[in-house]
C-alpha cells in the first residue's frame, strides 16, 4: 500500500471546489514560486515550523487506507451537500500514486484535483481517470518569466494541459494575479489565447494576490524575497478572457488592493 | 479559514428590505448615539413610604410599585415626531417597595435568584394581544367572583387588576399627548391598545411594545419575546390580504419596533450591557406540528439585517429538511456579524421536551429563555439557570485525587461522576430555598394566573430547574489525556503529571506541550475523546434524572452552556458557588480561559466545523435537553460571495442532520477586534457575540474582550 505525506486536511474548504468539501494538502512541490503562500509545502519530508506559541511537526505520513477511511468518515456529508474532496498541496502530482490508491477507497465522493500541471504525463494520466474536475494553474505563458518566477519550465505544464484535454476531462483554469508579473494585459491575453479552444475547459478563474503571501516563511526559517513590487496596484482585469466568450471569474479579492481596472 | 483584512463586500451590505429606509436610518443613528436619553430623569416615584405607611403586603407593594412608575411615565410621555411606534422610559431606576433591612429580613435564609425578581422567562404574547388588557381584566373579574374565603387570592386577583388600571392609563396618558399633538391616528391607536385586541399588525406592535416595556419597568429583566412570527403573524396576514398593508410598509414598522427595542437598553440590569434576554425565536412548527415558517419568518430576518442592532437576538428552529434558501437568508444575518440568528434543531428538542414531560403541543411551542434555554412562552415558571457543574473541576478533582492515591482509570471515573453528583446537589439545595417574590402584572402576561387566581411566583404549569455542565471540552480533554497518556501508553508517570498540574506547568513545557497537542480532542469526530465526552455528560444526567423534586414541583435540567462560567470557572467570582479550577491535565495553565459552551478547547488542533458538528452530535440530547449551543467562529472572509454565504447555509442544515440541538455562529474578523481593543473610538457600533447574547465591543470588561479575540485566534 502506498503512504504519502499530508501537510494540512482542513474541511469546509470554500475556494476549493463546488459543495461542502475537504482538502487534503500533500507536501512536496517542483516549483518555488515568488509568491507562494504555502512555502510549507515546498519539500516532502516533514519538517519542523517554528511558532510564536512554540515548535510544531508539519508533515504527516498516512496510507492510503488511513487517509480514505479518514476522509470517508464524512462522505456522507460531503455528498449531501453537492461537496467532496479536494488534494491540493504542494503538488499532489509528484504523489499520483498515492492520490490514485486513495481514490480508489473513497466512498463515491466528488474529487477535485488542484495542480500546478508541473508533473509527469504519466502520473497527469493516472489521476485524470479518478477525477472529477481539474483546478489548473497557468501563471505565465512567456517561458523565460515562468523561469525566473517559478523556478521552473513551462513547456511541460502546457503540454500536460493539451494532454489532460485530449483525455475529455474538465477544468477550470486558475491564475494567481501577481502584480507587475502575471497580471499583465500581454499575459492574460496569451493565457486566454492557450485556453479557448480546449474542449474541457469549465471557466477560468482570476485569483487576486493575497499581500499574506509572506506570513508563513520566518517560522520556517525562509525569507520571503519577492521578486515583484507587492505594493504595486494590481490589474483586475478580465477583458481578454471576455473577449474570446471564455467564462471567467474573480474570486473574492483581498479588499485593499481591489481597485477599479482603468477603461 | 484565512484571515483577510477588509470590509465587507458591496453585496453583503445590500438592503434586504424594500422600504425606503431614510426615516429609519435616522432614527437608528438617533438611538445609537443615545439621542432619546435627554429625556430621562434621576427623579424616581417615591412608593416606599407609602407602602410602608398603608403597610402594605408585598402582593399590593408590588402592584403600587407598577402603579407608580406607569403614572409617573404617564406624566411625561415621549412622542417624537417621526416616532410611529411609541414609549420610551425616562425614569432610569426601579424604585424599592422595601427598606434594605427589612428586606434583608424578609429574604433571610431563603436563596434569591440573581437579582431577587423573577427574570428571564417568557410571557404568552399571543394570549395578551388577542384578549387585549380589558379581555384580561374580565378574566381576574370572573375568577373573582368564584372565590370566597380566599383572602390570599382576593388579593392575588385585585393587585393584577391594579396593574392593569395602571398600564391602561398610561396609555392613555400617551393617547392624549397624540391627541394634543395632533397625531389623531397614535390617539386612536393607543385608545384602543392595548386595552383591546389588535386591529392591525401596527396596533399588534404598538401594543406590544408598551406591555413588554412595562415587564422591565417592574424590575424584570431578560423578559424574553417567544414566538413573534407565530402570534404577530394573524395581524400582519390580515393587513397583507385585505392590501391595507404593503410587504414594504409592514417591514418598515417591523423595523422601528426593533429599533424601539434598543431604546432602554441601558437601563437593563445584566453581568455586561447586552445581556439583556431580549430573545425572539422564528420558525419550527406550530402545535399541531405543521411547519410554521411564514411571510413574517422570512421579513424579521431581513428586518433584522437592516437594522443590525444588538436587539432582538433572533433565534430561528429548524429540521433536517429545512429550506436551504431561508437558511441562506439567515446566514445573510450571521454574515452581519452579529452572533445571531442561533438555531435550535426542533428533531432533537422536541422530543427530549416530551421525554421529559412536557405535553407534545406544548414542546411544539418551545421558545428560548435570555441564552439559549428551551422553554415555554406563559407556561413556563422554570429557572433555567440557577448554576453550573464545572465539569473541568469535577475532572481535575478526580485525576489528582485517583492519581495521588495510584487508583485506576475506572476509580477516577467513579471519582468524576461523584463530584459532579456532589457539585449538582450543592447548587440544587441552595435553590431548594429559592424565594420568588410576587409579580403581579407579570402574572397577567402568563397562562392561567387570573384564572387560577394564583401569582406567577407560585409556579406554571412547568416548574424546572436548569443546570449546565460548564467548560466540558476542557474536561473531557484533560480526561482522555490521562486515559492515552497515563493508563494507555503508560508515555506520562502519574506522580510526573501531578507535581506539573501542581507547579501550572512550569518547568513541564514538553509535557504540557504534549497534553496540549497530542491528546485525544474534542471537536475532531475522534472517538476516544468523544466517547469520554458522552460519558460525562450521561453521569451529569443520572445526577439530574436522581433529583426527583426540586422543590417547587419540578425536576432538573442538564444542559451544555457557560454563560459567563468560562471566565468565572477559570478565574473565580466573588460569591460563586462553583468552584474555580487551577492548571488542568489537557495542558490548559491555570487562569486560561475554558471553552465556551460547546466548542473544543481554545487551544485545540481541530481541522474543522464538520468534525465539531459530529462531536457534539454524540452528546445524548435526549438526556441533556436545557440547551447550550455549539459555538463556531467563522472568519469574515468565510462569507467572501455568494457561493460560500450558500455553503455555510448548508453547514447549518448539516448541523440539523447530524442530530445536533443548538448552534451559534459568530463572524468577526481577528484584526478587526485586535485594532478596536487598541482604538475602541473606532470601532464603536463593533458588535460580538459574547455567550447566548451580543454586545458592542467596547463596552464589554477587558476579561471578555480577551475572550472573544482567544476564541478567534482559532477561528476557522
Amino acid at each position: 500500500m502506498k503512504s504519502g505525506v499530508v501537510f494540512d486536511i482542513r474541511e469546509f474548504a470554500l475556494h476549493d471546489g463546488p459543495g461542502i468539501r475537504t482538502s487534503v494538502f500533500l507536501k512536496g512541490c517542483p516549483l518555488r514560486c515568488s509568491w507562494c503562500h504555502n512555502p510549507e509545502g515546498w519539500i516532502r519530508d516533514p519538517q519542523i515550523i517554528h511558532g510564536q506559541a512554540g515548535d510544531r511537526l508539519i508533515g504527516k505520513d498516512y496510507t492510503s487506507e488511513e487517509l480514505a477511511a479518514l476522509l470517508n468518515e464524512q462522505a456522507d456529508i460531503l455528498r449531501a451537500n453537492e461537496g467532496g474532496v479536494t488534494f491540493s498541496g504542494g503538488e499532489p502530482l509528484e504523489q499520483a500514486e498515492f492520490v490514485t490508491e486513495v481514490c480508489d477507497r473513497l466512498d463515491n465522493l466528488h474529487i477535485v484535483f488542484d495542480t500546478s500541471g508541473d508533473g509527469t504525463e504519466t502520473a497527469l494520466r493516472l489521476v485524470a481517470g479518478k477525477v472529477d474536475l481539474f483546478y489548473y494553474d497557468l501563471k505565465l505563458i512567456d517561458s523565460t518569466a515562468h523561469k525566473h518566477f517559478t523556478g521552473g519550465d513551462n513547456a511541460l505544464i502546457l503540454s500536460n494541459l493539451r494532454v489532460l484535454s485530449s483525455l475529455g476531462a474538465s477544468f477550470v483554469i486558475r491564475v494567481p494575479l501577481v502584480p507587475g508579473v502575471t497580471d499583465t494585459d500581454e499575459n492574460l491575453k496569451a493565457i486566454a489565447e492557450t485556453v479557448r479552444n480546449l474542449p474541457g475547459l469549465v471557466r477560468v478563474d482570476l485569483l487576486p494576490y493575497n499581500r499574506a503571501a509572506g506570513g508563513k516563511y520566518s517560522n520556517l526559517g525562509l525569507k520571503f524575497r519577492p521578486l515583484y513590487d507587492e505594493q504595486r496596484e494590481l490589474r483586475v482585469n478580465a477583458e481578454p478572457f471576455e473577449k474570446h466568450r471564455v467564462p471567467v471569474r474573480i474570486a473574492a479579492p483581498d479588499m485593499a488592493i481591489r481597485k477599479p481596472v482603468p477603461a | 479559514m484565512r484571515q483577510t483584512s477588509g470590509a465587507p463586500s458591496a453585496a453583503a451590505e445590500a438592503c434586504l428590505v424594500t422600504f425606503d429606509t431614510n426615516r429609519l436610518d435616522r432614527m437608528k443613528s438617533r438611538v445609537r448615539d443615545g439621542e432619546h436619553k435627554r429625556f430621562r430623569t434621576d427623579t424616581v416615584p417615591e412608593v416606599l413610604s407609602e407602602c410602608d405607611r398603608e403597610g402594605l403586603s408585598w402582593p399590593r407593594r408590588a402592584a403600587r410599585l407598577i402603579g407608580r412608575i406607569c403614572e409617573a411615565e404617564g406624566q411625561h410621555p415621549v412622542i417624537e415626531s417621526d416616532d410611529r411606534i411609541v414609549f420610551l422610559r425616562t425614569i432610569r431606576t426601579v424604585p424599592p417597595i422595601y427598606e434594605p433591612q427589612t428586606w434583608s429580613q424578609l429574604t433571610k435564609d431563603r436563596t434569591l435568584h440573581e437579582l431577587g425578581p423573577i427574570s428571564n422567562i417568557c410571557a404568552d404574547w399571543g394570549m395578551v394581544l388577542s384578549q387585549g388588557l380589558e379581555g384580561r381584566r374580565q378574566a381576574a373579574a370572573k375568577a373573582r367572583e368564584s372565590i370566597q374565603d380566599d383572602p390570599d387570592s382576593l388579593e392575588f386577583l385585585d393587585c393584577a387588576i391594579e396593574t392593569i388600571d395602571a398600564v391602561l392609563a398610561l396609555a392613555n396618558s400617551y393617547a392624549q399627548e397624540a391627541r394634543r399633538l395632533g397625531r389623531n391616528d397614535l390617539a386612536d391607536t393607543l385608545a384602543h391598545v392595548p386595552a383591546q385586541r389588535p386591529r392591525c399588525f401596527y396596533e399588534a406592535l404598538q401594543a406590544l411594545r408598551i406591555l413588554h416595556a412595562v415587564v422591565w419597568m417592574g424590575g424584570h429583566y431578560h423578559v424574553g419575546l417567544g414566538r413573534f412570527d407565530q402570534y404577530m403573524w394573524p395581524y400582519l396576514q390580515q393587513d397583507l390580504d385585505s392590501g391595507r398593508l404593503t410587504l414594504a410598509a409592514a417591514e418598515e414598522l417591523l423595523a422601528e419596533f426593533f429599533i424601539s427595542l434598543n431604546k432602554d437598553s441601558d437601563l437593563y440590569p445584566g453581568v455586561q450591557q447586552g445581556d439583556n434576554g431580549q430573545s425572539l425565536m422564528l420558525g419550527g412548527s406550530s402545535r399541531e406540528g405543521a411547519d410554521a415558517v411564514n411571510e413574517l419568518t422570512w421579513m424579521a430576518i431581513r428586518v433584522a439585517h437592516y437594522t443590525n442592532m444588538i436587539d432582538p437576538k433572533i433565534n430561528l428552529r429548524i429540521t433536517p429538511h429545512a429550506d436551504l434558501s431561508l437558511l441562506t437568508l439567515a446566514t445573510e444575518l450571521t454574515r452581519k456579524g452579529l452572533g445571531f440568528p442561533q438555531y435550535s434543531n426542533d428533531a432533537v428538542v422536541i422530543p427530549a421536551l416530551v421525554e421529559h414531560g412536557y405535553e407534545l403541543e406544548d414542546a411544539r411551542d418551545y421558545a428560548v429563555a435570555a441564552c439559549w434555554e428551551f422553554l415555554i412562552p406563559g407556561k413556563g415558571m422554570e429557572v433555567v439557570n440557577i448554576g453550573a457543574v464545572s465539569m473541568p473541576a469535577a475532572v481535575d478533582a478526580g485525576i489528582r485525587k485517583g492519581l495521588g492515591q495510584g487508583e485506576n482509570f475506572e476509580q477516577i471515573c467513579q471519582r468524576i461522576a461523584e463530584d459532579i453528583r456532589q457539585q449538582l446537589q450543592q447548587v440544587v439545595d441552595a435553590y431548594r430555598k429559592l424565594f420568588l417574590p410576587p409579580a403581579p402584572y407579570y402574572s397577567v402576561l402568563m397562562d392561567g394566573c387570573l384564572e387560577r387566581a394564583r401569582d406567577l411566583a407560585h409556579g406554571l404549569k412547568y416548574n424546572n430547574f436548569g443546570v449546565h455542565g460548564a467548560g466540558s471540552a476542557n474536561a473531557v480533554d484533560a480526561l482522555a489525556a490521562v486515559r492515552r497518556f497515563v493508563f494507555e501508553d503508560k508515555s506520562v508517570q502519574p506522580q510526573e503529571l501531578l507535581a506539573a498540574l501542581e507547579a501550572n506547568f512550569e518547568g513541564y513545557e514538553p509535557l504540557r506541550r504534549k497534553l496540549a497537542e497530542d491528546g485525544p480532542k474534542v471537536g475532531n469526530n475522534d472517538a476516544a475523546a468523544d466517547a469520554l465526552m458522552t460519558k460525562l455528560f450521561e453521569w451529569f444526567a443520572d445526577a439530574c434524572e436522581a433529583i426527583q423534586d426540586n422543590g417547587r414541583g419540578g425536576r432538573v435540567r442538564p444542559g451544555t452552556g457557560s454563560a459567563m462560567y468560562y471566565v468565572w470557572l477559570a478565574r473565580g467570582k466573588e460569591g460563586m458557588r462553583e468552584p474555580t479550577v487551577g492548571a488542568t491535565a489537557e495542558g490548559r495553565k491555570k487562569g486560561e480561559f475554558l471553552s465556551a459552551n460547546l466548542a473544543p478547547s481554545n487551544n485545540a488542533p481541530i481541522r474543522g466545523p464538520i468534525s465539531v458538528l459530529q462531536s457534539f452530535a454524540k452528546i445524548p440530547y435526549r438526556r441533556v435537553f436545557n440547551g447550550g449551543p455549539i459555538t463556531m467562529e467563522l472568519s469574515g472572509s468565510v462569507f467572501s460571495d455568494a457561493e460560500a454565504v450558500g455553503k455555510v447555509a448548508m453547514l447549518v442544515r448539516t448541523f440539523a442532520q447530524l442530530g445536533c440541538q443548538q448552534l451559534q455562529l459568530n463572524t468577526v474578523n481577528l484584526e478587526t477586534l485586535l485594532d478596536a481593543k487598541k482604538h475602541p473610538e473606532k470601532h464603536k457600533n463593533l458588535i460580538v457575540r459574547v455567550w447566548g447574547w451580543s454586545g458592542y465591543f467596547c463596552e464589554l470588561g477587558p476579561e471578555y474582550q480577551d475572550h472573544v479575540i482567544a476564541r478567534h485566534l482559532y477561528a476557522m
